[in-house]
């Protein structure tokens, strides 16, 4: 049956359907939450921005449809929250103002109200977005514009449901973070369901509202990553490196001896890795996890049934491959991501350290692997970045690092760090937005800026400023002198540590080697302590070899 | 003649007696901690907020006031007093508070003599210039010569502030810049500010709170010299370090006005417990 005029009481049905079934989505609408601000509020924002026009509509009850717009727009205006809620209420109140002397709408004033409400919408926003709600409104407004002559109000909003829809979907290829993360725009679907909600009442149909509509985990794994993704600028930040998806039936005689309880369950995982969501119902649990160590989750979803499916991804190949993507791509020339430092160091503790500081390559050498030039033309040429950093972290390594520099088509500067935590300093000091001569300028100036002690072992009988140094013995390099020997290691530290702490002193740092334990490590720590109230120690495993402790002092 | 009244909103951080004794307008915004919504510093202290961060398991959020707030306030202020409105809020790039105070002015369109400023900054560095517009307009100058003084201040308010632990940034999206700085091992003190759109960003990287003042202090020595300043502190449970560092402030300083003040819930929920912030301008009196 056509439906030519809606009044005061449709049109209230129609935004209390619009309103249920905006509040059923919310969650997945928050889930698709990732611009302007990645905080996934949109849903429940425009949850709350219709729920305050509704209680204005129902407190007035109205017959007159022209009123209940009003009302409705009114009950926004007040409760607009958020971006989204903003422009809702916009959009309402633009669509309102143009009919509100009628007391039935007709598909010729529904046309011209959406097309008023859009035009308010986008007066009211600074600087209009698009790919977001303003364009779904748009696009479903000017469908709206083309179907004057169609008389049946539910052909009309089909029609405009339709166009509505197809617009969300085109989202992405306006907005590329859309597109980046897989998603429409919140907002947009946002709007989708309430059009939906619209188009119900005027068919007669009930849109069935339950917990059916919460987001699925696809959705908010999808969320999860572009979170993820915000804080992962380079690969070697990934702290946990495998993307773990486990789907598990549940077994009743199995959860009979282990019962299920999901609270304890994601308490347990969440100990495992971050990014972590757990969804279960009565037959299945779903689990997504970033760990490092896949197994382990596996083994405990296990715990509770079969395995259905099970995806494990390694997320550092593939962030190396959308970096190299991008790479690839036309050179921006003054894009910050065509920095690129390089260093030298050995030990996988000392890499990571590096690498958390945001060097991007980390040639394997030292004290007595000294890197050649051709090892650092190799290294510039890989990174295939245009601006280039060397630290060479050794006074031996210098010149190979300046030749390297002479002879590489890009652009190199060496900022000449002697000792790893000269060249840990120096990073502290690197800024992305700078120039590459302010870069090495502000680095080399921040090599002054630390101290650098070092315990390592004698490898022939010497003496060296009249000390006599036995083969096996261990000494303390403050710098470049030698202040402490012995054949105790914690005794070599302990007084290379008194000559390197001074009134400045304020943070020390201790990278231990491949033949020192954590627990040695923690002993000098409360050692340092217990005798320099204000200093803050800090200690990392270095795994390096020769070196037993490298200590930085700041 | 009346006078020119100034409107901001409660991410200002302007501590409640100066903002009365200035007649500053302030809109509240508000925070959620799931369902419960509060508007803050009304009926939310900062002190209660901070020891509910600490006992919530939910992460609180937050909200831009309504255009419908912004309309009443200034529909309010021209009844009553008819006077020219400035009104300075928080950066556009952080909050949607600016956008709804410009559509609370589309609406209102002509009948009021209005004018809305995106500060660009948040907390007390909102505050420092809607403190120095509101004694301006005390002392009866008109809206113009206020405008142009706001503009100036607008050039050359500078902050840094330096926070705990980066989570809170990253959780509520308004890491911007900063966000290369969260997977470092190293213990890192980010200082942070605001660039010219209002975003946050990574001003410098140090180790060691030492550091990271005598790094802003010379920042600030570069920047003002000898000039004299307001400076604004705003910290969120960090009280002893915001005095210390104001005392180290009046050493090498020339300061005309300054203000201790506590970060409020909404900029709280963002930066998280343990923040300092250092807001400056210069006075010209």
């Amino acid at each position: 049956m056509a439906i030519n005029h809606i009044d005061g009481e449709k049109l209230t049905q129609m935004l209390l359907e619009g309103a249920a079934n905006l509040s059923s989505n919310s969650q997945k609408i928050d889930a698709l939450n990732v611009f302007p601000v990645p905080d996934g509020d949109t849903g429940t924002n425009m949850n709350l921005t219709m729920s305050s026009g509704i209680k204005e509509v129902q407190e007035k009850n109205s017959s007159h449809a022209g009123s209940v717009g009003a009302h409705f727009a009114k009950g926004l205006l007040m409760g607009a929250r958020g971006n989204s809620g903003v422009i809702l209420s916009q959009l309402f109140r633009g669509f309102s103002k143009a009919v509100e002397k009628e007391e039935q709408l007709s598909v010729e004033s529904l046309a011209s109200a959406l097309q008023n409400g859009v035009d308010t919408a986008y007066r009211a926003v600074m600087k209009p977005v698009e790919g977001t709600i303003l364009t779904v409104a748009k696009d479903a407004a000017a469908k709206a514009q083309e179907l004057q002559k169609e008389k049946d109000c539910i052909v009309f909003m089909e029609k405009v449901l339709e166009e509505a829809k197809a617009s969300l979907d085109r989202t992405p290829d306006l907005l590329p973070v859309l597109k980046e993360v897989g998603v429409v725009d919140s907002g947009g679907q946002g709007l989708v369901t309430i059009y939906e909600g619209f188009l119900a009442v005027l068919k007669g149909e009930k849109i069935t509202h339950n917990a059916g509509q919460a987001p699925s985990l696809e959705e908010l794994v999808k969320f999860e990553h572009h979170q993820s993704a915000q804080s992962h600028m380079s690969t070697e930040d990934i702290e946990f490196g495998y993307c773990t998806e486990v789907m598990v039936k549940f077994d009743e005689e199995i959860l009979r001896k282990n019962p299920y309880n999901e609270d304890e369950f994601r308490n347990k995982l969440d100990e495992y890795g971050d990014s972590l969501l757990v969804v279960s119902d009565e037959d299945l649990l779903k689990i997504h996890i970033h760990v490092e160590y896949p197994g382990t989750v596996i083994n405990e979803a296990q715990q509770y049934g079969s395995l259905v499916n099970i995806k494990v991804e390694n997320m550092r190949e593939q962030h190396t491959s959308i970096l190299s993507e991008e790479q690839n791509r036309e050179p921006a020339s003054e894009s910050p991501s065509d920095y690129a430092v390089i260093t030298v160091g050995l030990g996988s503790g000392v890499s990571e350290l590096f690498k958390g500081l945001g060097v991007k390559k980390i040639i394997e050498g030292g004290q007595t692997m000294n890197p050649s030039t051709q090892d650092f033309i190799k290294a510039i040429e890989e990174v295939n970045a245009e601006k280039i950093i060397l630290l060479p972290n050794n006074s031996n390594i210098v010149m190979a690092a300046n030749q390297a520099a002479d002879v590489a088509e890009v652009e190199v500067e060496v900022v000449p760090s002697k000792t790893l935590p000269q060249g840990m300093a120096a990073m502290l000091a690197f800024n992305e937005e700078h120039s590459l001569q302010e870069n090495a300028e502000a680095m080399k100036e921040a090599l002054q800026h630390v101290k650098t002690g070092e315990v390592t072992y004698a490898v022939r009988d010497t003496s060296i400023n009249g000390v006599d140094i036995k083969k096996g013995d261990f000494m303390g390099i403050s710098e470049k002198e030698i202040v402490s020997s012995g054949s105790s290691v914690s005794k070599a530290a302990k007084e290379l540590i008194d000559a390197l702490i001074d009134e400045e002193s304020e943070i020390l740092t201790i990278i231990y080697g491949e033949d020192r334990t954590e627990d040695e490590a923690h002993k000098l720590s409360d050692y340092i302590e217990s005798k320099f109230e204000d200093i803050e120690v800090e200690i990392h495993a270095g795994h390096q070899p020769l070196y037993s402790y490298i200590i930085s002092v700041e | 003649m009346s006078k020119v009244m100034i409107v901001t909103d409660s991410t200002a951080d302007i501590p409640g007696e100066l903002a009365e004794k200035l007649e500053i307008q302030v809109v509240p915004l508000k925070v959620h901690f799931g369902e419960e919504a509060y508007e803050d510093g009304v009926d939310l202290s900062p002190e209660e907020f901070y020891k509910k961060l600490n006992s919530e398991s939910v992460m609180p959020s937050t909200s831009q006031p309504t255009p419908n707030q912004f309309e009443e306030v200034y529909q309010k202020l021209h009844k009553e007093h008819a006077p020219d409105i400035i009104s300075i809020h928080l950066s556009s790039k952080l909050s949607g508070t600016f956008q709804s105070a410009y559509i609370a002015q589309q609406t209102l369109g002509e009948s009021v003599s209005l004018e809305v400023i995106d500060s660009k900054r948040a907390s007390y560095a909102i505050g420092v210039i809607v403190v120095e517009a509101a004694q301006m307009a005390q002392q009866g100058n008109p809206k113009e010569e206020i405008m142009a003084r706001i503009n100036k201040m607008l050039e050359d308010t500078n902050v840094f502030f330096m926070v705990d632990t980066l989570e809170y940034l990253q959780k509520n999206g308004r890491i911007g810049k900063a966000s290369a700085l969260v997977g470092s091992l190293l213990k890192i003190k980010p200082i942070l500010s605001l660039n010219a759109e209002g975003e946050v960003y990574p001003f410098e990287k140090v180790r060691g709170n030492k550091k990271a003042v005598q790094r802003i202090l010379a920042e600030f020595t570069k920047l003002y010299n000898a000039k004299p300043l307001h400076v604004g502190i705003s910290h969120s449970e960090a009280e002893k370090e915001a005095r210390e560092f104001m005392d180290t402030m009046r050493e090498q300083f020339d300061i005309r006005q300054e203000v201790i003040t506590n970060i409020g819930p909404v900029i709280g929920a963002h930066v998280g417990p343990g923040t300092l912030s250092i807001a400056v301008t210069p006075v010209e009196r």
